[in-house]
């Protein structure tokens, strides 16, 4: 499952920073942060997504990677809701541009599929280190 | 855990700001259009015939109430309202698109491709929208 969602991201990454400019609108488009911030963003997220993949895959910091990714899925979710509610016509810019015809509906079922194989992937990484003291598992 | 998503987030830094530093004469780091490629209502009426206006608002909007001679140009219907933009577009006409309100993305991203995609120079987001044009119609 690691290499599916380790190159998930991987592929959502790399799309996004081939178009910093289209992700930059697209973050632009939940009017959460002022644009100076989210034109940063665009450029600095995608990198980290695909570090966190790659970090996955190559099973290298994947403990911190799994959480970043957690992080950033959630936050992403509830963004997506309160725009929702909000009235803003929102393109999630998941996936760049591709993701644009994803209903509202398919996005939160994507997103919620994606965090719902994260936690069982932290979850799994810190069960055969329970042997260890729980503080070596954290700062390791 | 927390060294291992440090070290991560540290990371990341390195290609975004090789990246940031390709990119930073082509992005507009404090507003989403540089003032250079928007254009107010009253300056876009000035250049009457030589404007033409695009309206990058969905379907339903466009056809309740336009700019007049205003061609319809969304990002859902892109590829069918192109070749129509098109026939009527010359290189020495200023292309003025605009959506709803000041707030909104559309017409960015529509001046957006027509600038990469079709290669048009000439394009502006009209400050404000359709929102300012009805106020300036007043």
């Amino acid at each position: 499952m690691e290499f599916i969602v380790g190159g998930l991201f991987i592929y959502a990454g790399i799309l996004k920073a081939l178009d910093p400019m289209r992700f930059a609108v697209d973050i632009d488009n939940y009017k959460t942060v002022p644009w100076f911030i989210g034109v940063r963003l665009a450029f600095y997220l995608p990198w980290l997504e695909v570090l966190c993949g790659l970090a996955l895959i190559t099973r290298r910091l994947c403990l911190g990677g799994l959480l970043i990714l957690v992080v950033l899925t959630s936050i992403f979710i509830a963004a997506s809701i309160v725009a929702k509610a909000r009235g803003l016509d929102i393109t999630c810019g998941c996936f760049g541009h591709a993701s644009k015809y994803l209903s509202f509906a398919g996005h939160l079922a994507l997103d919620f599929a994606i965090l719902a194989a994260l936690l069982v992937l932290i979850f799994s990484a810190l069960q055969p280190s329970e042997v260890l003291p729980r503080q070596s598992v954290l700062f390791r | 855990m927390l060294k291992q998503t440090v070290a991560l987030i540290l990371l990341a830094f390195l290609p975004a700001i090789g990246e940031a530093i390709y990119y930073r004469h082509k992005v507009s780091w404090q507003s989403p259009v540089p003032a250079s490629e928007t254009v107010t209502v009253d300056l876009a009426r000035s250049w009457g015939d030589n404007a033409i206006w695009i309206d990058a608002r969905p379907d339903n909007e466009f056809e309740r109430d336009h700019v007049p001679g205003a061609i319809q140009l969304n990002e859902d219907r892109w590829n069918d309202l192109l070749g129509p933009f098109l026939a009527t577009w010359s290189p020495e006409k200023k292309v003025v698109v605009y959506c709803s309100t000041q707030s909104c993305n559309l017409a960015i991203e529509v001046a957006q491709r027509l600038r990469n995609e079709a290669q048009i120079k000439y394009v502006f987001v009209l400050q404000g929208g359709w929102e300012e044009w009805l106020k300036k119609k007043r």
